[in-house]
């Protein structure tokens, strides 16, 4: 069989992965804390080619091949969002640039060390628990506080302080008279310490980062650690960090991704065309 | 199927929520005490296609997995409750609350109490022929009388209502005698995520949240700075420039989504068009 046939269908279910991620990320434009994903396409692994039956059935070594295509990973752009202002005071942004010593991280947050590993930039989120108990990690800062007082994300997950416990605000004390101190403690307008402090977890390889929705991520690979303050992290108080989907760019990949399943389909249509010359004309007797 | 599809019509019906939300506020911005609302969105669950161990190759970043989401959803509506401009009337029965309190309003004879920042209020004569202070759909406002006890500011006849900034009321008559009516009560939505605006400009405490947690009575005071002050009204604080720059802003998320739906149609239909 035709093996060019099956590299056009593994063409056409790549671009339509490719399509689909870019959909999601337009799809999450207004998600508050949403990090734009990217599909990574790789090609199948060399494969030895060799022809049999020429010189007294020794095969012959033809060269390598490697046909067919797939979504190998699904990348998140951890990147810093924009920040909007709101003044609801229940919303928090997370600004965020972690400096590691002795690297300079480009606009894409990674940087080459000496000896040449890559290295993505440390980022902070805030630390949230699930309804399982588990830990989670979040840049959507848009919270709500329950009647009993439990700090929330919109979804419910309870939002860590610094002792690892969900954050109660004190009995008939609204976020309205909370403030956020730059050592993001929660003290009322009165200047009294509610010994509330956001647990904001510094993870250094963001990469580990498994995306689960409702803005969270739960990390499989690395560790996450408390941020101590030396760090360039700063949370505000009444902004939201926007998406940092990058809307031209989504536009003109959504357009590629669409041609490109286009060329595939064509090049499947061409291999259709060669088989029915083979199994119609070659061969007929007329 | 087409996961893009799915996606696309996700997005599309949040935004268009999103968008409601948007012309609520800006048919509301002229409605005394009216608070904006906005829409707080979440991406939707992830799948995670499973990849065995061989799919581990050298320059590999992430974990092993294929992760896809299926777009975003409205999860909360937030209501901004930060003050809204006053604005002088003159009429005695208008009345404006400075800082974070509501009114508590009577919704039922069998004393079902709602909140609100609206007020507009007006003298009602009841079945018993009684002058009560309502909001302009009729509901008693809920005042403390001079005992003690909870009830509404009933005025008698021929008498002026005179409202304080700490909410007590008097009746003066043009002959000087004034009455204590009582003190018109207020609130302070200490959990205001509990607190869900129903029709006629009120809140009402959401279904399974705790009233004592969710609200607080207050006292008017120089230190809380809370004050009523007679003869205003508080205008809504929806900013329509900023309304108008969301509406724009989500119509063209909406415009995006919609491209992304025909070329996932275009896609099927290069699908169905392998065999020509």
């Amino acid at each position: 069989m035709l093996r060019g046939l099956y590299s056009a269908a593994s063409g056409l279910t790549s671009q339509q992965r490719r399509h689909d991620t870019i959909t999601n990320n337009i799809a999450n434009i207004e998600t508050a804390g949403y990090k734009q994903n990217t599909t990574a396409l790789r090609s199948f692994n060399e494969m030895l080619l060799s022809m049999t039956g020429v010189d007294s059935n020794q095969p012959k070594t033809i060269g390598t091949w490697t046909g067919n295509v797939f979504a190998e990973e699904s990348l998140t752009y951890h990147l810093q969002g924009d920040l909007t202002q709101t003044n609801n005071r229940n919303d928090f942004a997370i600004i965020s640039n972690i400096a590691v010593d002795g690297l300079i991280f480009d606009q894409s947050g990674k940087a080459v060390s000496g000896n040449g590993d890559v290295v993505f930039q440390p980022q902070a989120y805030f630390t949230v628990q699930n309804d399982q108990g588990e830990l989670r990690y979040t840049r959507g800062g848009q919270l709500s506080v329950t009647s009993e007082g439990f700090l929330t994300t919109s979804t419910g997950d309870y939002v860590l302080g610094t002792n690892n416990e969900p954050i109660v605000l004190p009995a008939g004390v609204s976020i309205d008279e909370l403030t956020l101190t730059s050592d993001r403690r929660l003290v009322t307008s009165a200047g009294t310490d509610t010994g509330i402090q956001l647990l904001i977890s510094r993870i250094d390889n963001p990469n580990g980062l498994v995306r689960e929705g409702d803005g969270n991520f739960k990390l499989i690979d690395g560790t996450a650690a408390a941020i101590t303050g030396d760090e360039a992290v700063e949370v505000r108080q009444g902004y939201i960090e926007a998406s940092n989907v990058d809307v031209a760019q989504a536009s003109v990949d959504l357009m590629a991704a669409l041609r490109a399943y286009e060329a595939n389909q064509k090049v499947v249509q061409f291999y259709d065309s060669t088989l029915q010359k083979t199994a119609n004309e070659i061969g007929r007797i007329s | 199927m087409n996961s893009s599809m799915i996606k696309a019509l996700n997005s599309m019906n949040s935004y268009q929520m999103k968008l409601d939300m948007i012309a609520d506020n800006v048919a509301n911005s002229n409605t005394v005490g009216y608070k904006k609302k906005s829409a707080v969105f979440e991406d939707l669950l992830n799948t995670m296609k499973n990849q065995p161990e061989g799919f581990e190759l050298d320059g590999r970043l992430t974990p092993l997995g294929f992760n896809q989401g299926w777009g975003s959803r409205v999860t909360g509506i937030a209501t901004d409750f930060t003050q809204g401009t006053l604005n002088e009337t003159g009429v005695l029965t208008d009345m404006a609350i400075e800082g974070n309190a509501l009114f508590e309003v009577q919704v039922d004879a069998a004393g079902t109490t709602a909140y609100t920042r609206d007020g507009s209020f007006q003298i009602s004569i009841n079945e018993a022929g009684e002058a009560v202070l309502t909001t302009s759909q009729g509901y008693p406002v809920v005042a403390t009388l001079p005992d003690g006890s909870q009830g509404r500011i009933v005025v008698p006849d021929g008498y002026a209502m005179q409202v304080n900034g700490d909410g007590s009321v008097n009746a003066v008559n043009e002959a000087g005698n004034s009455i204590a009516l009582g003190r018109i009560r207020l609130v302070e939505a200490v959990r205001p995520d509990a607190l869900v605006q129903v029709a006629d400009n009120l809140f009402a405490v959401a279904l399974g949240a705790d009233a004592a947690q969710a609200v607080a009575q207050v006292m008017p005071n120089a230190e809380n700075r809370i004050a009523i002050r007679q003869g205003y009204l508080e205008k809504s604080n929806v900013d329509l420039s900023i309304e108008m720059t969301d509406a724009i802003k989500v119509q063209r998320a909406y415009q995006l989504a919609a491209r992304a739906l025909s070329s996932s149609e275009t896609m099927m239909q290069l699908a169905n068009n392998l065999r020509s």
